[in-house]
């Protein structure tokens, strides 16, 4: 269980993204362990054969807003969020938030160029809204969903 | 020993989005948190989602996730339950962090194994059958694996076996954005169930049923979300609606399944374009 106490840390989101970037940018080593402990770079077009330490440096540029189209985008197409990267880390950076953060700013939403494609799906909410119609009543869509 | 019953708390159910899909999922788990104790308040559907998808537009997420907090704020029930991994997730490491949520976050299964004991009192029911469960390893902020397995251990006659890989990703939805893995994740899981020689696969979380139930169409066993298992033992029935669509293999068999109310409901073109592909995709094996 978690315990929400206290002052918010930022008041709105990407005041809180850039104090996390910043920490992350001060503590990160770009020692590689992350990457070389994540499963999925097998998955990544070029991730194999690349320098664990080249891969986290892209990442930082992208934490940065410096677009990195290599390698680091491939390592953000395939981030599954497994954390076993969290474990890795001997700085003790939530590395998984490091790579959705990178991937924040991969899609163009931290001021850089778009790099890659939105997650968004298609109808997703009139998806919802459809089977929700399937499988609850009227009455508790209207308690529960509103 | 367990005394008579549990200590009542009134709890928000955060049910999240995609589980609509699964309305067996979310009546069964409503009723496991009632049966340990909880006086329920659910929550979930478009109205509630969590913002996790919205990274692309910022203003968005931050819009939801604000709405989300004032709500359940509102609620006033000091706790909410989470049974989305992904919305847990993103309340915890976003949301909150630049909002004032008012109440707790915990998930799910934490309220079930804390209360095993008298969960256990309510599983009467031998449920026969020899049980994999699916696994990822994702989920860092609750270890889930261990208390899945707790709790299916104590449902009579069910035998568990645990020999499956841990997939990656904290469920199969984030693994489908990378097919390939996917592929091997299920190619993996179908060999673990021939050699483990179980008849039923568990799934932990519900965008793996919705996922890999359709295996069911060319494999030997049945693909059952592990709050099933454990309702089923309390004696509850319930019908996989989701997953007898997704078997049902042609459009005119869906359509059947579905019944034309329903389909009129979804709106029929808006159902031919949008909803019937998912019905009729087969699992990527
Ligand atoms: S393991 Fe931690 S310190 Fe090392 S490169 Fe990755 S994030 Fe940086």
């Amino acid at each position: 269980m978690i315990s929400f106490k206290g002052k918010p840390s930022a008041d709105h989101l990407v005041e809180h993204l850039e104090s996390f970037i910043q920490d992350t940018l001060a503590r990160c080593t770009q020692c590689g362990e992350c990457f070389k402990a994540c499963p999925m770079t097998e998955y990544g077009p070029g991730l194999k054969e690349a320098r664990p330490q080249e891969a986290v440096a892209g990442i930082l540029d992208w934490l940065k807003g410096v677009p990195n189209h290599a390698t680091s985008l491939d390592w953000l197409k395939v981030c599954t969020q497994s954390s076993v990267c969290i474990k890795a880390c001997p700085e003790n950076i939530n590395v998984m938030k490091m790579m959705r953060t990178a991937q924040i700013s991969a899609l163009g939403s931290l001021g850089a160029q778009p790099a890659l494609k939105s997650r968004d799906e298609k109808d997703f909410f009139r998806k919802i809204n459809a089977f929700s119609a399937t499988q609850l009543t009227t009455e508790e869509i209207e308690k529960w969903q509103r | 020993m367990a005394a008579l019953s549990p200590p009542s708390d009134k709890v928000t159910f955060w049910y999240g989005c995609n589980v609509v899909r699964h309305g067996d999922i979310i009546y069964n788990a409503i009723a496991l948190l009632e049966a340990v104790g909880m006086e329920v308040t659910p929550a979930g559907g478009a109205g509630y989602c969590c913002g996790t998808k919205k990274d692309a537009n910022l203003t968005a997420a931050q819009g939801m996730g604000r709405r989300n907090v004032e709500k359940f704020n509102a609620h006033n029930t000091g706790q909410v339950v989470s049974w989305c991994p992904s919305c847990y997730r993103h309340m915890n490491a976003f949301i909150s962090q630049y909002t004032e949520p008012q109440f707790d976050l915990s998930h799910f299964i934490e309220i079930l194994y804390e209360r095993r004991d008298w969960l256990a009192t309510k599983l009467i029911h031998p449920v026969t059958k020899r049980v994999l469960l699916h696994q990822h390893l994702g989920f860092h902020e609750v270890d889930i694996n261990p208390m899945v397995i707790a709790l299916l251990r104590l449902i009579p006659g069910l035998e568990l076996m645990t020999t499956s890989p841990l997939a990656p990703a904290h469920m199969c939805s984030e693994l489908s954005r990378v097919p390939a893995s996917l592929k091997v994740v299920n190619q993996q899981t179908c060999e673990s169930m021939r050699r483990s020689g179980a008849d039923t696969l568990a799934t932990v979380f519900h965008s793996c049923q919705r996922l890999l139930c359709g295996l069911e169409a060319s494999e030997s066993f049945t693909v059952v979300n592990y709050v099933n298992l454990l309702a089923q033992s309390m004696g509850l029935v319930s019908v996989d609606e989701y997953k007898d669509w997704k078997l049902a293999g042609t459009a005119q068999a869906v359509i059947d399944r579905l019944g034309p109310d329903r389909v009129a409901k979804m709106g029929e073109p808006f159902f031919h374009a949008s909803i019937l592909p998912e019905l009729l995709s087969p699992p990527i094996k």
